[in-house]
């Protein structure tokens, strides 16, 4: 090779070793502006610089997986759980492939949760048992008692969906007992070792989701002590979200205890936080549990005071079924009052909602 | 009968409400990923 070959092989090898640079710097710039948007919930615009970011490429893999891994939890933070599937699925593949047991368990992990809420709860079985067994095998007891909390919630699921709708919790199909006390079985697992690795924040999700399956299990005292537990815990960091959670669930066994009032003050506390967390849907789940509860202790009156409060906000965030269900309850009310006029219009109107809304059932017991 | 109208059905008492905790979704960052990284580079240097 003479001189001027070797100086036109030396640009060449300088020009790409330069494109590649320019590459890299671009690619690392679209993916952390692309995780700063993330960071603050917006993930909308955090996967359109992901998805630039891949456009671009890079060859460094273990970014490649932080992409793939971040784009899959931005879509399923977006609830589009196809999308959430296909990149972890990508990211799982990689892990795999450059032998990264670290980030192949965090991918099986979320895989399995995506794979969860699409129903697939046998594929997401496979998913957990890969995390749990990678876990162990680098003795990392905070990713053990991780997949020990996401199988807890694939049984939870795979149990709940099960359930005959009009049965009683408790007297559900063997098929969703089985499936709900291996949820409790896993949790308890996790538990043991988030108490021993002193994680009082994934304690308390545990309790709440414990508190949960023992409600669908008919436990409901148990259910008390575990959403207790999990208030205590929200409480202690200042967790709105997560005391708004506890309080209505404690409302929900009392219920199943035949403790009406004390059901009423927990739902009271739903309120109050629902309103606090300007959160107009749960507002309204906590009027109408209110509206029910007080049905139940035949205080009417106060029945409908609450059922006409979810009325209007059923109806300002144009939700016809929560509209259809306060008409009903108000219907009812109005009967037991002996207020005929305000019944049937009531009555009338949840008719006219379900015939719209193609509820048949609704439809039928408006006719009744 | 009146009050037997107003009494709540099965489906009223149904735990359509239950509130479940948030799924913990595994997190890779890229952030953490290079200060790993320039950590590592950090040791060995010295």
């Amino acid at each position: 090779m003479d001189a001027s070959s070797i100086l036109v092989s030396m640009r060449d090898e300088d020009q790409s070793f330069h494109v590649r640079y320019r590459m890299e710097a671009s690619c690392l710039e679209l993916a952390l502006e692309g995780e700063r948007l993330c960071k603050v919930g917006d993930y909308r615009a955090g996967v359109s610089f992901f998805e630039a970011a891949i456009q671009v490429g890079t060859e460094d893999l273990q970014v490649l997986s932080a992409i793939y891994s971040q784009l899959g939890n931005a879509y399923f933070h977006l609830h589009d759980y196809t999308k959430a599937l296909e990149y972890h699925h990508h990211d799982l593949t990689l892990t795999r492939t450059i032998g990264d047991r670290l980030g192949e368990a965090k991918a099986s992990g979320n895989l399995g949760n995506t794979l969860k809420v699409l129903g697939r709860f046998d594929e997401a079985v496979v998913c957990c048992q890969r995390h749990l067994d990678i876990a162990r095998d680098l003795h990392d007891k905070v990713g053990e008692a991780r997949a020990l909390y996401n199988f807890g919630n694939v049984y939870h699921a795979k149990g709940k969906s099960i359930c005959y709708s009009g049965a009683d919790p408790g007297d559900f199909p063997e098929e969703a007992m089985v499936a709900l006390r291996k949820a409790a079985e896993y949790y308890e697992a996790n538990l043991f070792i988030v108490k021993e690795i002193e994680d009082r924040a994934a304690q308390g999700r545990t309790y709440g989701n414990l508190g949960n399956t023992h409600y669908l299990l008919g436990n409901f005292r148990n259910a008390v002590i575990f959403h207790e537990q999990r208030l205590l815990i929200a409480k202690e960091f200042g967790d709105k979200a997560a005391e708004r959670r506890a309080y209505c669930n404690l409302g929900n066994a009392f219920i199943f205890l035949g403790e009406f009032e004390v059901a009423a003050e927990h739902y009271k506390k739903t309120l109050q936080l629902a309103r606090q967390l300007k959160d107009r849907a749960v507002e309204a789940q906590a009027c109408y549990s209110l509206g029910n509860t007080y049905t139940l202790l035949q205080d009417y009156e106060r029945a409908i005071d609450y059922h006409l409060k979810h009325l209007i906000i059923a109806q300002d965030l144009n939700d016809r079924i929560g509209e259809g269900r306060a008409c009903w309850s108000l219907g009812n009310a109005y009967t037991a009052l002996g207020n005929h006029d305000q019944a049937m219009h009531f009555a009338e109107k949840h008719l006219e909602i379900s015939k719209e809304t193609g509820d048949r059932s609704g439809e039928l017991t408006a006719r009744m | 009968e009146a009050e037997s109208t107003a009494v709540p059905s099965k489906q009223m008492l149904h735990s359509e409400n239950m509130e479940m905790e948030p799924e913990t979704m595994e997190t890779k960052s890229v952030t953490d990923y290079f200060s790993k990284m320039h950590m590592g580079t950090v040791m060995t240097s010295c």
